[in-house]
């Protein structure tokens, strides 16, 4: 894009841009420096070893993975209908669904956490999964829409024709061409639910029921600010996501990417 | 919010369905387009139905104070939104959230157009850089606070830079004053945004023409009118994208302040999340406060968006594409 023709220009960039960088090292400096004080590796013997450590990230994989499966059947289903398919009044229903597409997840904690009680669902995964696929279904129902608007009818009217029913259109023909951007919209999901914290730390009030997100506070309340454990870990609950994005870079910035046309 | 009107509705099966080119043969579409409630149906109960029931039901609890549980709701009309408008921590969360909002916004575009310029100009390391930005964005706020906690507490790592460089006398303990908690909790959403602003505009500045970039250099123009007059109008679609992202983002701002401050000391980076949070699950909590907070910061949103939306129509064009990365 911008040209560094002399030597000079480019080591003056190239200063700039590692100076620039500096900063976010230090918070992760700190953490991982910090958390080898005291016993060393055996701060992260430590934490690995307490015992429903590997609890939470089974949590966390229950409320990712159960969002997955509720956003993206919802949202291909949905998205199919009002791309394709004949329905009285769907702009009235499409536009209803997109009001709610800005909507912060704080303005829904007072009254699910209400009705939670009443309902005896205090506690249970879905108190979180239904608010998360709730809050995230109006967005990826309008980035899929506007995806399946581009795949041509006269595929489907063709399939028609031979004779497939509404369900072979959508398994056959919808289900593999929105592939691509199914995968942007699963990563996009994923980061989400596995980054939640304010809807766990409200709903999933049982010890054995915390996600990762909750892990400092566990540790926090288990080592009685014992710094350096709390430090590792939190580096060991922050390696996942990095050895995920390491590898999955491109899939990840496109999920990102597709979060930020709200 | 904003999109535009997909395509009007036709009425189906009507016999003037011709499309540009005289295509007339298509067959009357009732025969070839399935009806499809059913399909929407399960998004439209998960989303609109919890929605639109949230929202009510917020409205309703906001006329009574209630501890939650088995306790009595007691019915005391508009006193939730008048306790809350008259409370100075609403307004000092409001005042929070604007500056809160300024402040990582701007950081966000001009560290976001510096990276993205950057790593567009063939560096060394380019995705070094890249990793090393984005894993704020990536990893959850909730699992770096402790981190940041460590770089911020008064013999922490911040304090420690500033003696090692001779800046001694600034040392103090940036958590625990109500001068500097809301600086702290500003400067980790910085950190924690630019590579978001850089992903975007990294993306946008891949889609700009590179022969337009060409002819301004043959006529003369040095980097900076580049990125000046060519590059960024272009990516103005993606800055106006971030605004509202960062506004919504600073409405509902809970994570780092709870886990870094818990908006204290004394309500000085109190913000409306926090105060909902803790009006909700908080020993003392008056879920019916908590709703009537809710229904403001939703209005607050609304407006908001509305104003935004109106304000800059040519938007709407660019809304719908997902931005190639």
């Amino acid at each position: 894009m911008f040209e560094t023709r002399s030597v000079r220009s480019r080591v003056l960039l190239q200063l700039i841009v590692t100076i620039a960088v500096v900063p976010f090292l230090i918070p992760i400096y700190a953490m991982v420096s910090r958390s080898f004080s005291g016993a060393g590796w055996g701060n992260y013997a430590a934490v690995i070893s307490v015992p429903g450590f590997a609890r939470f990230f089974l949590n966390s994989a229950i409320v990712a993975g159960g969002s997955i499966i509720i956003i993206y059947i919802a949202t291909m289903m949905a998205a199919f209908g009002f791309s394709k398919l004949r329905v009285r009044r769907k702009e009235v229903y499409f536009w209803m669904m997109m009001a709610a597409l800005t909507l912060p997840e704080v303005v829904l904690i007072a009254p699910l956490y209400a009705t939670a009680v009443q309902l005896d669902l205090l506690g249970t995964f879905w108190s979180v999964i239904l608010p998360i696929a709730a809050l995230q279904i109006p967005f990826t129902v309008l980035i899929t829409r506007g995806y399946v608007d581009g795949i041509p009818d006269t595929l489907f009217e063709a399939a028609r024709l031979d004779g497939a029913n509404t369900w072979r259109m959508f398994w056959s023909i919808l289900v593999p061409l929105a592939r691509p951007m199914a995968v942007a919209l699963i990563v996009l999901v994923l980061i989400n639910a596995w980054n939640a914290y304010l809807l766990p730390k409200v709903f999933l009030t049982s010890e054995d029921m915390g996600v990762v997100t909750l892990l400092p506070e566990f540790f926090r309340r288990q080592y009685n600010d014992d710094t350096p454990k709390i430090l590792a870990a939190a580096v060991v609950t922050a390696i996942p996501t990095i050895v995920a994005y390491i590898a999955l870079q491109k899939q990840f910035e496109r999920g990102m990417a597709a979060g930020a046309i709200k | 919010m904003t999109v535009t009107a997909p395509p009007e509705l036709r009425p189906v099966g009507s016999l003037d369905e011709t499309r540009a080119g005289g295509r007339t043969r298509r067959k009357p579409a009732s025969r070839l387009i399935p009806g499809g409630f059913v399909w929407i149906l399960p998004g439209l109960i998960i989303s609109v139905g919890l929605i639109y029931y949230s929202i009510v039901y917020s409205g309703y609890l906001s006329f009574f104070d209630w501890a939650g549980g088995r306790s009595r709701m007691i019915p005391v009309g508009f006193d939730n939104y008048v306790e809350a408008l008259t409370n100075p921590v609403f307004w000092t969360a409001v005042r929070n959230t604007v500056i809160y909002f300024v402040a990582v916004f701007v950081v966000q575009v001009l560290g976001g157009v510096l990276f993205s310029a950057a790593m567009h100009s063939k560096i060394l390391f380019a995705n070094v850089y890249k990793v090393i930005i984005i894993i704020p964005v990536v990893v959850a706020p909730a699992t770096l606070a402790p981190a940041h906690l460590q770089v911020w507490q008064t013999n922490g790592t911040f304090n420690q830079i500033l003696e090692s460089i001779g800046f001694g006398f600034l040392v103090q303990g940036w958590l625990g004053q109500s001068t500097t908690s809301l600086l702290v909790v500003t400067l980790v959403g910085c950190w924690g945004s630019i590579g978001f602003g850089f992903i975007l505009y990294f993306a946008g500045m891949a889609q700009i023409d590179p022969e337009m970039l060409e002819a301004a250099r043959i006529d003369g123009a040095g980097n900076l009118r580049i990125l000046f007059s060519i590059v960024l109008p272009n990516l103005k679609p993606i800055t106006i994208s971030l605004a509202i992202l960062n506004f919504i983002t600073a409405l509902k701002l809970f994570d780092n302040v709870w886990l870094i401050t818990q908006g204290g000391p004394a309500h000085s980076s109190e913000f409306l999340g926090t105060m909902i949070y803790a009006e909700t699950a908080g020993s003392s909590r008056n879920l019916g406060y908590a709703a009537a907070l809710s229904v403001i910061l939703m209005l607050i949103a609304v407006v908001t968006s509305v104003v935004i939306q109106s304000r800059s129509r040519e938007r709407v064009a660019n809304s719908e594409e997902l931005p190639r990365v």
